[in-house]
């Protein structure tokens, strides 16, 4: 199945090209930091994680938010998803494989990566996110190419493959809800250490994750033709829409919380993140333009009619995903440690290689997903 | 073949460390450490000791700084003398840095502007070994949590869960940043994380740990907690003491007289 | 087309090639010895082990002394015939530094480059 990607225009291999570009850049970066040591990134004995441990979380929700298609496809039977569902799975696909890489990208010795699973350590949250990320990554593989095979082959799809597409429903909540919990165990980083943490990281994966989705079926509508259907597309708004306004509503109940109590280690990260700390401002304008670019994208969403126009739409979704990049992809890993546990405040700012090897990262998973999908609309249109 | 080694030694650079120690004196001063019987030669029985260390901060001398150069000598801590790569295994701070969470208001002036000694606590519910997806860092059986740099994978976790700040990582070749190179302990490698081991290395030779017995003030006491006859207990018990963020639940073995 | 068939089918590899490559490489002591390296005489009365099981098993010896003396703060061994000896790479160098070209000589013949001396001194760096 897979030399249906060997077959495409010249827009196609242009992208595939640049893509390598971006590739090579990132790995020429990456043996950079392989050589002299995380010392070449932005990262620092006060803020020990950055750029890398951020895209990784970000990249979780968006893995997770494949099972808004696949829950309402296979448990509900909304047969408006079934054009969808695949690049659903597939997206997910590439994002977990970027997560894996971001992980092994910030690791200080990744020649003993294995070390996870030679002393397996079931009190680390790492060991269980490295599980069930692992998990995730297979399940969508499998399920979404053996369903686009039999498709292929026009006869349904083996029973086999059934218990494992109901299996990544309950599979995806967790590995959003383990990579909540890497941050929401740890005492004294107390911008991490709340209950809500674990909601907030599905609500905002279901916003950000399910609004790439529609930019990608609108993407792919654009480019090959294939339509994956206005009706789909505007379901999956209602589902963004509600997602948003839940994760906006639980950023509210932390503001509430820390600045009522009025507990200072509370407040301290808020404060730094939303309103600067101590003469120290620098994400202070990224966190309010998250949050108006957040509040006007919902905005667009609730006006009735706004969403059926794919101008809008895609205008609306694109916002709501840099939006939530930036909240948690940005403010939430950087300020757990601001301020430090001795109270000081040290300031971060990604270097050139941490940024080449980040965009490497991002190339190699849109490469995975566009060869993975270029499949997927290859069989879909019996090219 | 000699003169091939020789070339082969100087163009590896390896010799290099060889030359500090020599240049520095050490030469003499040099013994590897003997292959004699330890003070404890058999298993240990876990949870029977448990290493603590109390602090008097009342006699440490704002100038001083004997203990933390002892220490990072002794255990070739580098030095880069630029804060993003810094590693360190026991500094002085503030009190406001040190207690932030401990009472402030109406302190005298003294009390507030006196050195703290920070390290690591060396907690017995501690959060970096549960962190831990390779157990690199432990418990260890007589209270120390200790780092097993063979098998860190440097993926930082236990610098998230740390509620103190101390542990380091190497960002960079240690070996870089050591001016003078100690033959006693061995460096770190490029990507692990470290942290004070309460001179595990020294208490198996029968040696207090470097920090106590570099202080002129003799402001360091170093003992086991759980036996009641030792010094340690009889200092806690007579003096009001405190920990570091008690409210964690994270029970530090390092305490401080105020 | 051909040619942008060929462009993915040598682009990828060579990529996936240049990133083992760079995830594998790492500073170290690259150099290869021409010659086998020398039997050297050694008064073995204060071994550990006999020659013959240390040149085929030292990597596994020293793996035990490490995990037993580091995690379990189990230090002393017992050889077979009962003399006892601290778990220490300190151990075997307080014999085997008098030969600066102990563990090199095979390892570089071998072509091995373990990473003990990223850390610890080796033969060629004690005084």
């Amino acid at each position: 199945m897979i030399e249906k990607a060997l077959k495409g225009t010249r827009n196609y291999w242009a992208w595939i090209a640049s893509l390598l570009a971006l590739i090579a850049v990132g790995i020429t970066a990456y043996n950079r930091q392989r050589w002299f040591g995380l010392t070449v990134t932005g990262m620092g004995r006060d803020i020990s994680w950055g750029l890398y441990i951020a895209q990784f979380t970000f990249l979780v929700g968006v893995a997770a938010s494949a099972v808004m298609v696949v829950l309402p496809y296979y448990l509900h039977n909304q047969k408006v998803f079934s054009k969808t569902v695949i690049i659903g799975e597939f997206m997910a696909v590439s994002a977990t494989l970027m997560c894996l890489l971001f992980i092994l990208a910030d690791m200080g010795r990744p020649d003993r990566v294995l070390n996870v699973l030679l002393y397996p350590s079931p009190h680390s949250m790492v060991f269980w996110d490295v599980m069930v990320l692992n998990g995730y990554f297979i399940i969508n593989l499998v399920s979404g190419w053996t369903v686009l095979g039999a498709e292929r082959r026009g006869i349904p799809p083996p029973a086999w493959v059934k218990p494992i597409i109901y299996l990544s429903i309950p599979w995806a909540v967790s590995i959003h809800t383990v990579t909540a919990f890497l941050y929401a165990g740890l005492p004294g980083r107390h911008l991490w250490l709340t209950a809500v943490l674990a909601p907030r990281f599905l609500a905002s994966a279901f916003a950000a994750g399910t609004s790439l989705l529609i930019l990608v079926t609108l993407i792919i509508k654009k480019v090959s033709g294939f339509d994956t259907g206005k009706e789909a597309r505007e379901k999956l708004a209602v589902i963004v829409t509600y997602a948003g306004l839940i994760n906006i509503f639980m950023i509210g109940t932390e503001f509430f919380t820390a600045f009522y109590s009025n507990v200072p280690s509370h407040k301290h990260s808020l404060q730094y993140l939303f309103f600067g700390l101590e003469g120290h401002y620098n994400l202070v304008p990224f966190m309010w333009f998250s949050l108006i670019l957040g509040l006007g994208s919902l905005a667009v969403l609730l006006v009735p009619g706004l969403k059926t126009s794919p101008k809008w739409l895609a205008a609306a979704c694109a916002g709501l995903v840099v939006s939530i990049w930036i909240d948690k992809g940005v403010g939430l890993i950087l300020g757990g440690f601001i301020p430090s546990p001795l109270d000081e405040i040290v300031d971060y700012f990604p270097t050139l290689t941490e940024v080449s090897v980040t965009v490497g990262i991002w190339a190699i998973g849109m490469l995975v997903l566009t060869l993975l999908l270029k499949v997927a609309v290859a069989v879909k249109t019996q090219e | 073949m000699n003169k091939e080694r020789r070339d082969f030694i100087r163009k590896t650079g390896l010799g290099v460390l060889a030359g500090i120690c020599a240049s520095s004196g050490l030469i003499q001063a040099f013994a590897l450490e003997e292959t004699v019987l330890p003070a404890w030669d058999e298993k240990p029985v876990p949870g029977k000791i448990r290493w603590g260390m109390l602090i008097d901060t009342r006699k440490c001398r704002q100038d001083c700084k004997e203990c933390v150069a002892m220490c990072h000598h002794v255990h070739n801590v580098p030095d880069f003398g630029n804060r993003k790569d810094e590693v360190k295994w026991i500094w002085k701070s503030s009190y406001e840095h040190v207690f932030p969470t401990s009472t402030q208001q109406f302190r005298t002036k003294e009390v507030l502007e006196r050195p703290y000694l920070a390290l690591c606590n060396h907690c017995a519910e501690s959060p970096c070994t549960r962190a831990c997806p390779t157990e690199a860092t432990f418990k260890r059986w007589d209270g120390i949590v200790s780092m097993d740099y063979h098998r860190c994978i440097g993926c930082r976790f236990c610098m998230a869960a740390c509620p103190y700040g101390s542990r380091s990582f190497n960002w960079r070749d240690p070996r870089e940043g050591i001016k003078e190179a100690s033959v006693d302990y061995p460096t770190r490698m490029t990507g692990v994380v470290e942290k004070c081991n309460f001179c595990s290395d020294r208490l198996v030779k029968g040696l207090m740990p470097a920090c106590v017995e570099s202080c002129p003030e003799k402001a360091l006491t170093f003992g086991d907690l759980n036996d009641p006859r030792s010094d340690i207990r009889a200092l806690l018990e007579s003096n009001n003491t405190m920990q570091r963020k008690p409210e964690l639940g994270t029970k530090p073995s390092v305490f401080y007289i105020i | 087309m051909r040619i942008k068939k060929m462009l993915l089918l040598i682009a990828v590899p060579v990529l996936m090639l240049f990133a083992v490559v760079a995830f594998f490489r790492q500073p170290g002591h690259a150099e290869t010895a021409k010659a086998p390296p020398a039997p050297v005489a050694v008064d073995s009365t204060k071994c550990i082990a006999p020659a013959e099981y240390m040149r085929a098993n030292h990597m596994q010896v020293l793996y035990a002394w490490r995990n037993s003396s580091v995690r379990e703060g189990n230090r002393v061994y017992i050889a077979k015939n009962g003399s006892r000896f601290q778990k220490s790479l300190n151990t075997c160098l307080g014999c085997h530094s008098t030969n600066r070209l102990f563990c090199f000589n095979c390892h570089m013949y071998a072509n091995v480059k373990p990473k003990c001396w990223n850390c610890h001194l080796s033969p060629m760096e004690t005084p």
